[in-house]
């Protein structure tokens, strides 16, 4: 088993003031994408936790694209890592958590 | 407890392939024309995903080959079940919807003469019929339709769950439907309704659909009093990547690379077994025989560590993957998957052969109301031929969204039933209740998955299916009216559209284990260990599911016995 701990996004304009980062630990017995791992930590540690899930998981559609560390990259083919920081891509209008305004 | 309300001429359900062709076409007709997805328009669904088969009988591989011979092979193909009227139309009217979707701004793969390169799936085809784009054929035609959409300025909107079909008197009058993003709730007053859903692939543990594949037109329009049809019928796949987890279910099509010499599948014992589970003998079979000889492989102990076989792609030289696969092959790569050694590749859910039982015109049985691509119901029969699906999708596309603009433009305006629109809307608020404790959507998923997998996957008996009856009745009494919300909130809650699938996956369920039962004999996509044999004599029927009140009855009816859209009573 591998444990990964994922610093993910965390927003509610209804109560929040601000955006914030929260830390969590998901494990898995092999490689995850972001996607998959952000997909866990809402299963197993945090349903409260807003994320889209309709992408095409393989690349194609754009859907799942946000910042990870740092870099715009898509969450559905990249290989999730422990430490890795997701949110947002910058300037967009955040509606919950992960899922915020389209391009 | 309606946050807005929404006219249109209209309604297209499903944002993918079919429901975006059905948009263009109703929109040309001149119809107000909305379209909902639950994902974003124009970039969800499966069409996306579609890689190498788009079967359209140019005969330029082979000028032998028409729409004649296509309509043999696809009936064929169907093991006699798909609705021969819908198969005539499609093999002849696809060579018009390659030129619509060329006019949309795509330009298929021709050879130096400008003619198509068509190349062969499987040995199900006569003659090499499929058209290509490099190896991926859903990202252009996508591209194009989305193209079209914008071009033509049509109403959309994104992350809208349709929740309810609404009736006024027999007819379909309009829709109820949750805002994913603002956790509002819509009533929709359509003329017409075309539901492109897509299917229900996400009620297997391993398949190879998106998650939002929860088989929600199927559940709808069962509400709505239509028929569904031959929905015993799931194509199970036996080229589905199983390790590592990151890409299982991810389709890699390594049929192409037989032909140019690679070994065949092999097991455990490094022997290879396809031709001794095919009839023909062949190391290449129809693709629902892989599936069967691979469970087969799986369950006598001969499989992969992860539930599969072996392909070896290190058989050829990595130019030939590479060449024939560029994009399957980097995506493999990306996760680490090492080209040079055997992978394993196992059985995965595919695709939904059945569905709402359409007629030519797309039409449902309940007037108004249509069904285009996975969600519909006909075109396929017993089994699905490999590359029809977007033939199929797009010729009914077109169809359903003239005929739906049509009967639009002479459709006395809709009234909703103001009593139907608050019950749902109690129905969707009582979710968000704090009073209950049971198991979280998530989890009542994983059971229908499981119970899928478990007794109504590639192998079936008659006493699996009636466990898998009584788990479904028991979701439906127990688990959903208890079933409980990480979050009350409205907003983005996610919950909210997994309890809302998983009431819609637990009927559906139902339907295919109720037909499944139902069908005595193995035909196509449908194995009754129980019942081995095809018989010909008692089962050229299609089964048709309906729901009256809450229960659903199952009944053989003759192929292409139905009259669409008119009073059922």
């Amino acid at each position: 088993m591998e444990t990964f701990r994922l610093r993910l996004h965390r927003f509610d304009p209804k109560h929040d003031s601000a955006p914030r980062y929260e830390e969590y630990e998901i494990e898995s017995d092999g490689p995850l994408s972001v996607m998959q791992a952000i997909c866990r930590v809402y299963d197993t540690v945090d349903g409260t936790l807003s994320l889209r899930n309709t992408d095409c998981r393989r690349g194609v559609c754009g859907i799942c694209s946000m910042m990870i560390d740092g870099r715009r990259r898509l969450a559905c083919t990249c290989v999730a890592q422990d430490g890795m920081t997701i949110g947002p891509p910058p300037n967009r209008k955040v509606i919950k958590d992960l899922v915020f305004e389209m391009d | 407890m309606i946050d807005a309300t929404i006219d249109a001429d209209v309604l297209v359900v499903g944002g993918g392939g079919g429901g975006l062709r059905a948009a263009i076409e109703a929109h040309a007709a001149g119809a107000r024309v909305l379209v909902l997805s639950k994902g974003i328009v124009g970039k969800s669904g499966l069409t996306q995903t579609a890689v190498t088969g788009f079967q359209v009988a140019f005969g330029c591989a082979d000028p032998r080959d028409n729409p004649s011979v296509h309509y043999a092979d696809t009936m064929r193909g169907s093991y006699g079940l798909a609705n021969p009227e819908l198969v005539d139309i499609f093999t002849r009217e696809g060579a018009a919807t390659v030129e619509d979707i060329e006019s949309f701004g795509a330009r298929f793969d021709r050879d130096d003469d400008g003619n198509f390169i068509q190349r062969r799936l499987d040995s199900s085809q006569t003659y090499p019929r499929s058209i290509k784009k490099g190896d991926s054929l859903g990202t252009p035609i996508m591209q194009a339709l989305r193209r079209q959409m914008n071009k033509c300025d049509i109403p959309r909107r994104h992350e809208i769950l349709v929740t309810k079909l609404l009736k006024d008197g027999n007819r379909i009058s309009g829709a109820v439907a949750l805002d994913f993003q603002t956790g509002e709730l819509l009533e929709i007053r359509a003329r017409s309704v075309i539901m492109a859903t897509g299917g229900g692939g996400e009620l297997f543990p391993v398949n190879s659909n998106t998650p939002d594949s929860t088989g929600d037109g199927c559940a709808l329009a069962l509400g709505a009093g239509a028929d569904l049809v031959d929905m015993e019928f799931i194509l199970m796949l036996g080229h589905a990547v199983m390790f590592p987890e990151t890409v299982r279910g991810v389709l890699f099509t390594f049929q192409y690379l037989l032909d140019k010499g690679a070994r065949a599948l092999f097991n455990a014992e490094g022997e290879p077994f396809l031709s001794r589970y095919d009839p023909e003998g062949s190391d290449n079979p129809p693709r629902h025989i892989y599936a069967r000889a691979i469970h087969g492989e799986v369950r006598a102990g001969r499989g992969s560590p992860h539930g599969g076989v072996f392909f070896d792609p290190g058989s050829v030289p990595l130019e030939t993957v590479v060449d024939a696969l560029p994009s399957q092959t980097q995506f493999l790569q990306s996760f680490g998957v090492d080209m040079r050694q055997p992978i394993e590749v196992g059985v995965a859910a595919h695709y939904f052969c059945g569905g709402i039982r359409i007629g030519p015109d797309s039409l449902s049985t309940v007037p108004g109301l249509y069904g285009v691509g996975e969600c519909s119901g006909g075109p396929h029969g017993a089994a699905r031929v490999g590359g029809n699906s977007l033939t199929e999708v797009l010729v009914f596309g077109k169809r359903a969204g003239r005929h739906a603009a049509e009967t639009a433009a002479t459709a006395n305006a809709p009234t909703n039933d103001p009593d139907e629109v608050e019950t749902e809307c109690r129905r969707l608020l009582g979710f968000l209740e704090g009073s209950r404790n049971g198991p979280r959507p998530s989890e009542i998923k994983k059971r229908i998955k499981q119970t899928m997998n478990d007794h109504v996957g590639v192998v079936r008996d008659a006493a699996g299916l009636k466990e898998a009856l009584d788990a479904f009745e028991e979701i439906a009494m127990r688990n959903l009216p208890a079933m409980a919300l990480a979050s009350p909130e409205r907003i983005a809650n996610y919950d909210w559209i997994q309890a809302i699938e998983a009431t819609s996956m637990t009927r559906v369920g139902e339907a295919v284990a109720r037909a499944a039962l139902m069908r005595t004999e193995s035909r196509g996509a449908h194995y009754r260990e129980d019942h081995p044999d095809q018989i010909d004599d008692e089962w050229l029927q299609n089964i048709v599911v309906r729901q009256r009140g809450k229960e659903l009855s199952v009944s053989s009816v003759p192929v292409n016995s139905a009259t669409y859209g008119e009073e059922t009573g």
